[in-house]
């Protein structure tokens, strides 16, 4: 009688996220094995490794904190815009002390730290809809961009020695400094997301948002914070992207906008929120520049890229659509015993 | 049962727009009393409760909470005051494990806000067995939960955080008779403990066995209160009936309504 729900079968690996993480790897791993079937000779080729840790970073990094957002089940474009407002204002801070500080920086990660804040209050404060807010302020700092730079590009290989390099685009032990930080903020993040408090109220507000109020969660506060973090992290990446490049382009960030998003959607975030993982936005990324990579070391036009990165979107949201369907059934059976388990005790 | 009010509100009023759902209500609850609050569709019932819990502000009147007088409250003052409302609508994140919502809003953390993962889920354990909720383990996905069970996690959630007073809008909608049976019981836990709570149910047969005392809302007014020792639940039917058809209290239960007796005194 007293046999405990969890006994019986399919109740084991509770949380259906193992599975998605598991397909999105699957999905790595396949492309990968068909990499090789294509292009063996760049599939063996250490420089193939080595440029995609160097490139995959300006991809990834604004995914990671973009997830916290899309968790929060809000959106964020202007990120895009945000990558090339930090660099921008750190590289015109260099040019006027003629040195690559560390001032120049942070200056750059404060402004976006404050284009985030202004995204996090115009959608709580003003409540507007966060997908036309930053539509609104996607335009509003590009524009800032090309004003202040009139379309021309800063060029700053002069400060290729400097600390600043070293420190944020340099190599270390053969891996581009880039993808360690990569990892240093991956790991950070899915501490704060599954480890601590603010990550908790981060999945409460994306998964019922009227519950989160009714237990005192101060919801504004949560989602500016969000907002906020994930301007600086924006300008973080952009930062990154210009040192990388040795030059700071007004475009930066704009081909980043549809690439993160696509990562952290590859990666199992559902954009109704309140789900999501660092793990499968990380996985994401790098399948996304995989495919790149590949297709730009096999010799056929860049052209294909776009087409392949859309099959993969596809297949890679129709096996979360399978799997998010086949976990709402489960949840059923499951409510159904657990129905007569409460029923079973009262008898 | 204690005299001691644990909450008052007094000449409490509402109005959204023209609307107008409560006309001066006054209403309390005593210690380690359970009080059916039962009334019409839109009497006011949820309403009255919101504004106990902080999700609505009154237009008039005033909250007296253990000595303290408010105007309004907050659901985070509420919290700290003891009060915990289980809503119509489950204020439950389904995606999430049944230990991190009863710790929802209300975590143990190290000082750095990093979660004690393994001391909350100890706690919801202990609190999940007094109701004999531990048929799932902790880590299980609420949606995986029946509607039963899930109010039982919302009442374990009241136990962990103490409160006084626990507010249950309509737990038992949309519930089986074997459900219903077991909230039933957790309500008549949160009173052995010497909790408060107050029940809002459409079925009479759902606050009859738990309730002390009986107030009845209609359209805005408290119109009725009984003790339970006086009414059978034909009794209390017969009395709702008579309240939706002619808007008062038949003649022969006319000198058992407390809310009467006090008017006139
Ligand atoms: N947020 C709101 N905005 C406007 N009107 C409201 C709001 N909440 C309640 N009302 C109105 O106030 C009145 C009382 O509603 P309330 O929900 O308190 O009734 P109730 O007794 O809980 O009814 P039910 O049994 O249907 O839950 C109704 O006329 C309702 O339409
Ligand atoms: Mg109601």
């Amino acid at each position: 009688m007293m046999t405990a729900i969890h006994e019986l079968k399919g109740v084991r690996g509770i949380i259906s996220d193992y599975k998605l993480q598991v397909v999105i790897t699957a999905i790595f791993f396949a492309i990968w094995f068909a990499f090789y079937v294509l292009n063996p000779s760049a599939f063996t080729n250490p420089f193939t490794y080595t440029s995609l840790m160097s490139i995959s970073p300006y991809t990834i990094i604004p995914a990671i904190s973009l997830t916290l957002v899309i968790i929060t089940g809000e959106i964020d474009l202007s990120f895009s815009s945000i990558m090339a407002l930090g660099p921008l204002i750190m590289a015109m801070t260099w040019q006027a002390q003629g040195e690559a500080s560390l001032l120049g920086v942070i200056l750059g990660l404060l402004a976006g730290l404050g284009a985030g804040l202004f995204n996090g209050i115009l959608i709580t404060k003003l409540g507007i809809p966060s997908l036309i807010a930053t539509i609104g302020t996607t335009f509003l700092w590009r524009g800032v961009v090309l004003v202040a730079t009139q379309g021309f590009s800063i060029p700053l290989g002069q400060y290729r020695d400097s600390m600043v390099f070293s420190a944020l685009v340099g190599w270390l032990g053969g891996i581009p400094v880039q993808f360690l930080w990569t990892i240093g903020l991956a790991i950070i993040f899915w501490l704060i997301l599954n480890r601590h408090r603010f990550g908790a109220y981060i999945y409460y507000i994306g998964d019922n948002r009227v519950a989160a109020q009714m237990v005192g969660i101060n919801v504004d506060r949560v989602l500016i914070s969000v907002y906020a973090i994930h301007g600086l992290i924006a300008a973080f990446a952009g930062i990154i992207n210009t040192l990388g490049m040795a030059t700071f382009w007004p475009t930066l960030g704009d081909i980043y906008m549809l690439k993160s998003v696509s990562s952290v959607v590859i990666g199992g975030t559902p954009v109704t929120g309140g789900l999501g993982t660092i793990y499968g936005t990380f996985i994401g990324g790098l399948i996304l520049e995989f495919i790149e990579m590949g297709v730009l070391t096999s010799g056929v036009t860049g052209f294909w890229i776009r087409l392949v990165h859309g099959v993969v979107i596809i297949v890679a949201l129709a096996a979360q659509g399978i799997l998010r369907r086949r976990e709402i059934i489960r949840a059923r059976v499951m409510r159904l015993i657990t129905t007569q388990a409460t029923q079973q005790s009262t008898s | 049962m204690s005299t001691k009010n644990i909450v008052e509100m007094r000449n409490i009023v509402k109005r959204f727009g023209s609307v107008v759902a409560l006309r001066g209500v006054d209403f309390y609850v005593r210690e380690n009393e359970v009080v059916g609050l039962v009334g019409d569709n839109g009497a006011g019932k949820s309403t009255l409760v919101k504004i106990l819990f902080g999700i609505h502000a009154p237009d008039e009147g005033e909250i007296i909470i253990k000595g303290m007088k408010f105007k309004k409250l907050t659901p985070k003052l509420a919290y700290e005051l003891g009060i915990v409302l289980i809503h119509q609508e489950r204020t439950l994140c389904t995606n999430h494990p049944i230990w991190r919502n009863i710790f929802m809003g209300r975590e143990i953390t190290n000082k750095l806000g990093f979660l004690r993962i393994d001391d909350m889920k100890k706690i919801a354990y202990e609190s999940l067995s007094q109701l004999e909720l531990t048929r799932m383990p902790v880590e299980t996905p609420v949606k995986y939960l029946s509607g039963g069970y899930q109010q039982g996690v919302q009442i374990s959630r009241a136990l962990v955080f103490e409160a006084d007073l626990v507010i249950l809008d309509e737990p038992t909608v949309a519930l089986s008779l074997a459900e219903t049976q077991r909230v039933l019981e957790y309500v008549n836990e949160l009173k052995k403990k010497g909790k408060s709570a107050v029940f809002i149910s459409h079925n009479i047969y759902h606050v009859y066995p738990v309730a002390d005392r009986f107030v009845i809302l209609d359209k805005g007014r408290v119109v009725a209160e009984f003790y339970k020792e006086n009414l059978t639940p034909e009794d209390l039917t017969e009395i709702m009936i008579s309240i939706a058809r002619t808007g008062s209290v038949p003649e022969k239960y006319k000198e058992l309504n407390l809310y009467r007796k006090s008017q006139l005194t």
